[in-house]
């Protein structure tokens, strides 16, 4: 049965599991070096693969010369997409989504690559090393072609055609109009533009893609080990490409060394794995490396956008128009609008705009395909944040003014905006002014002042983040996307009083292991040390849509706690019958105990929760009349379209006008993220998302060549943040609950990153204001910084 | 490649292993030797997952073949809990949340068991310092820094860890 989201009345302090600091459940194992991450698994006889990759971003296969290879010792087998097409099927994305052409993709590419790291071919060995030596031995023979390395060259009629089944690189093209946009642009007082392009970036989990198949042949059937956020749609897609039932396959996910987005699609290695050990009915194995990683796993980020606003003289929002190009890389393992729609559609943010245009272009290059990265809408907060910025810079009014006379208040809830989205139980307003109040912002314009006269250059950047967190199954549809967005749990009290439970999300460092159990043990009346979590094997756990944007706590947490509150009822129908009353009502489980409601007190009674399940499952004839024996419910749960948290980042900056290094001064973030499960892992999530924030806006970037060489292939050259690099950060919590969601809940994990982008480049723009200039792109390197004040300075003279 | 004999000292203990002189120090000790929780992250010398202890100082594992390793010491992150009884400083990561998914801990418990040794008292920019060999994607590091903090304010556990070979 699948429940609809109804109204919960406002809790918080009643809870007595929900929202305490529970060190984690799964820390023993991670510790103490005895997790098990996928190539710790194993798996006996297993063979190992090694990916032949092209170094041309777009070339025509001529031919590919296994012969070498094969003759190596130790080499069992080499494929190529040929073999691959015959034993699987291809993979089309075709949404019915107005103006997005449907793409198709084999296992391997046949005919041509299409960017620099394309597998063309894959040597199966009795080890690595020597599956890694043989595939140099196989010759592939290119003919290079003209490759598409800037999306806006690939919008060009000219452009050479990453995919020769689409007559353009315009993959995809949405235009939207939301109320009257020309009329108001026509007689504004102002018309402020902003441009913002953000760079290409990719996940970097620190464990690498990888994965398992062993094909039992007797019983017809594949088990496929793999680190993945999303086991069951990944068993759907795998059997569906093998031609095989989803009785015949299994798919487990072990521990995952993070994922950050990367472990969602089905990529075309692990199905080549899973086909080749079908094939040669012998288990094998793949473990990428980092460049691999790097290289070809799945990039993000690339977005260009353009902002037009038509604004009163005294700064307030009358209209919004922005132009959004995004660069999606050379196949479509997402349909290609799906990430650039959803920062269109948040681009609003929590300002009273209605009337608002806007026009999504998506286009195909020979890069690294694209797909969601840890907030894939990340950059439509430094987008509204900047936009915002820029009318107080035009205008010469103080930002935060700016923001506050055309923010949503409190009376403005719920509020429908302008792209038919439901904002309800945000907070805004409240936290901008807890921001601006706990920074002390008044005094920071003044210490900048002080020390602008030194010489020195500070700069405070406000980002204002609302953050889509849990989309509901109304959501896929209202999109036109492929998926829906309930979730499943099951709860099962076994004979000794102890509880197991699952859901279908699958964690890669969140910590559902702790929270996930807290949530049960908070909808069951127990201790969280009595409850185990199990997550990631299909067959064990129900059919679920994983783990992505943040659905981890409303979807996965909250389904699991709507279970274990039907089993609290069965247990106190149990408990009434076995104390001679009449009415479950008067009775209540906490700890595992049984209370009794006597006048007004609540009296612990001698019954406990295991001499309830051993009544349901050893002594089934003292139940209820009609009673199943067991204990054991299974929930499905569908979430509202959408489930919204918010926060505010204030980050100062110093920028050294000689060097154009920035500096990190004090990083203020004031989150609502409703009834948290536990604020210890929130604050985790909070801190690894603003830093991997600044890591994208500081240092990271995939570097492709004129010729689509990536020239970011190690560790090198790809920086990520290291300690030093990253602020400390202050946190305040604000806990509105979300009144339709269970318990309150309303997810998180996506915004520290939308508001660590929008913070930190505004901060630099308020420090660099003196000198006329700001920055429209990223990554905010000194030597981008350098260039703008010597540009001014050269047009000065 | 022939496979040459190797006798390695690895948590106090013998193990002969029979690899080719150019399997990587990280990958005997996870495939032959049956140590996984050692990480490979990067395999050039960058990330710090696949960190070890050799006589005592932190080393890349990734970056040494199992070969060169006879007649040193050894130490994985297998040996740091005694008796299923975490030492301070994984003690102190648990309690103040400083790892995530946990890929990258291995590696930053064994630097850190080291350099507190011979560093008993750093200050956070020290701390901060000798973590940039180590990275982590999931925590922004504010809690592993943290946690580093309480295990040294927790004085005295951290050297009862010398008797453990």
């Amino acid at each position: 049965m699948t429940e609809q989201t109804r109204e919960m009345k406002k809790k918080g302090e009643d809870f007595s599991v929900i929202g305490k600091r529970i060190p984690r459940k799964e820390d023993y194992r991670l510790l103490t070096g005895t997790a098990k991450f996928l190539d710790d698994m194993e798996i006996p006889k297993a063979l190992h693969a090694c990916f032949v990759r092209s170094p041309h971003a777009h070339a025509r296969i001529l031919s590919i010369n296994t012969e070498k290879a094969l003759s190596f010792p130790g080499v069992v087998t080499v494929v190529t997409g040929k073999e691959l097409a015959e034993w699987t099927t291809s993979a089309v994305m075709a949404p019915p989504i107005e103006g997005l052409y449907p793409m198709e993709m084999t296992t391997l590419p046949i005919d041509k690559v299409r960017f620099d790291g394309d597998p063309v071919a894959c040597v199966v060995a009795v080890d690595r090393y020597i599956a890694e030596d043989a595939a140099e031995l196989v010759e592939v023979e290119y003919e290079v072609l003209p490759a598409v390395t800037n999306m806006f060259d690939g919008m060009k009629e000219e452009a050479a055609r990453v995919d020769d089944q689409l007559p353009t690189n315009l993959v995809s093209h949405q235009i939207y109009e939301y109320g009257n946009t020309k009329e108001i642009f026509a007689q504004a007082d102002h018309i402020v533009e902003a441009t913002f392009s953000q760079h290409r970036q990719t996940h970097v989990p620190m464990e690498t893609r990888g994965c398992a198949a062993v094909w039992d042949e007797g019983r017809q059937h594949l088990t496929f080990y793999v680190g993945t956020q999303v086991p069951h749609p990944l068993r759907t897609s795998l059997a569906g490409r093998l031609g095989l039932k989803e009785t015949q396959v299994n798919v487990i996910s072990p521990d995952i060394g993070g994922a950050f987005g990367q472990k969602i699609a089905l990529y075309r290695e692990e199905l080549t794995i899973a086909a080749l050990a079908r094939h040669l009915k012998r288990p094998v194995r793949w473990r990428e490396d980092r460049m691999e990683n790097l290289l070809a796993a799945s990039h993000a980020r690339q977005d260009y956008v353009k902002t037009r606003a038509a604004v009163t003289k005294d700064g307030r929002v009358l209209a919004l128009e922005a132009e959004i190009i995004s660069d999606f890389g050379a196949y479509s393992f997402f349909p290609a609008n799906y990430m650039a729609r959803v920062i269109a559609m948040l681009l609003p943010g929590p300002y009273k705009i209605q009337d608002y245009a806007y026009d999504v272009k998506v286009v195909l290059t020979n890069k690294c395909p694209a797909g969601p990265f840890r907030a894939p809408m990340a950059v439509t907060s430094w987008v509204t944040e900047g936009t915002m910025d820029a009318i107080a810079r035009e205008l010469n009014l103080d930002p935060v003014h700016v923001r506050q006379i055309n923010m949503l208040r409190e009376e403005d809830l719920p509020y429908l905006t302008a792209t038919n989205e439901l904002y309800e139980d945000i907070t805004p307003y409240e936290t901008l002014e807890k921001g601006i109040a706990e920074f002390g912002y008044g005094e920071f314009r003044k210490r900048q002042e002080a020390a602008r006269k030194e010489g020195r250059y500070l700069g405070l950047g406000i980002c204002v983040v609302v953050e889509s967190t849990t989309y509901g199954s109304e959501f896929y549809k209202k999109a036109g996307i492929p998926g829906t967005g309930h979730e499943a749990a099951w709860v099962r009290v076994e004979p000794t009083g102890v509880v197991n439970a699952s859901a279908g999300i699958m964690g890669s460092g969140q910590g559902y292991e702790t929270t996930v159990a807290q949530a049960v043990a908070e909808g069951l009346g127990v201790n969280p040390e009595d409850v185990s979590i199990h997550l990631g094997d299909t067959l064990l756990a129900p059919y679920g849509m994983g783990s992505r944007g943040a659905r981890g706590a409303v979807a996965g947490a909250g389904t699991a706690y709507l279970a274990a509150r039907e089993a609290q009822k069965k247990v106190l129908q149990i408990a009434a019958k076995l104390l001679g009353l009449d009415d479950p009502q008067l009775l209540k489980m906490e700890g595992g105990n049984i209370f009794r409601r006597i006048e007004n007190e609540w009296v612990q009674t001698d019954l406990t929760l295991v001499d309830i399940a051993k009544t349901a499952y050893l002594n089934p004839m003292e139940l209820p009349e009609g009673m199943e024996p067991g204990i054991e419910i299974h929930k499905t749960y569908d979430p509202p379209p959408m489930t919204y948290s918010n926060a505010v980042h204030l980050c100062e900056v110093e920028v050294d006008i000689e060097t154009g290094k920035t500096e990190f001064g004090r990083y203020l973030i004031v989150e609502d993220a409703g009834n948290v499960i536990n604020p210890q892992v929130v604050e985790g999530q909070v801190h690894g998302a603003t830093i991997l924030g600044i890591g994208g806006v500081m240092l990271e970037e995939v570097v492709y060549d004129e010729n689509g060489q990536n020239l970011t292939g190690s560790l090198m050259d790809y920086l990520l943040p290291t300690a030093c690099e990253a602020p400390t950060l202050e946190l305040v919590h604000f806990n509105t609950p979300n009144r339709k969601t269970p318990a309150g809940l309303k997810g998180m994990s996506e915004g520290g990153v939308m508001g660590a982008i929008g913070a930190v480049c505004n901060a630099v723009n308020d420090a660099l204001s003196p000198f006329g200039v700001k920055v429209e792109k990223q990554p905010l390197s000194p030597g981008y910084i350098r260039s703008l004040i010597r540009n001014k300075e050269a047009k000065n003279r | 490649m022939d496979k040459v004999g190797v006798q390695l000292k690895v948590n106090g203990e013998t193990y002969h292993v029979f690899v080719e002189p150019r399997k990587l120090l990280s990958d005997v000790l996870r495939e032959d030797v049956g140590l996984t929780g050692t990480h490979v992250g990067c395999e050039h010398g960058v990330c710090g997952a696949c960190t070890v202890l050799v006589n005592g100082k932190p080393m890349r594992s990734c970056l040494l073949f199992a070969v060169q390793m006879e007649g040193e010491e050894i130490t994985t992150i297998e040996a740091i809990a005694q008796d299923g009884k975490y030492s301070a400083l994984q003690k102190a990561f648990h309690e103040e949340h400083g790892l995530q998914c946990g890929y990258c801990t291995p590696g930053i418990i064994l630097t850190f068991e080291s350099y507190l040794k011979s560093n008993p008292a750093p200050t956070e920019e020290e701390i901060r310092d000798v973590l940039s060999g180590n990275l982590c994607r999931c925590t922004g590091y504010q809690n592993i820094v943290k946690a580093i903090q309480k295990a040294i304010n927790a004085k005295g556990d951290l050297n009862g860890e010398e008797d453990r070979q």
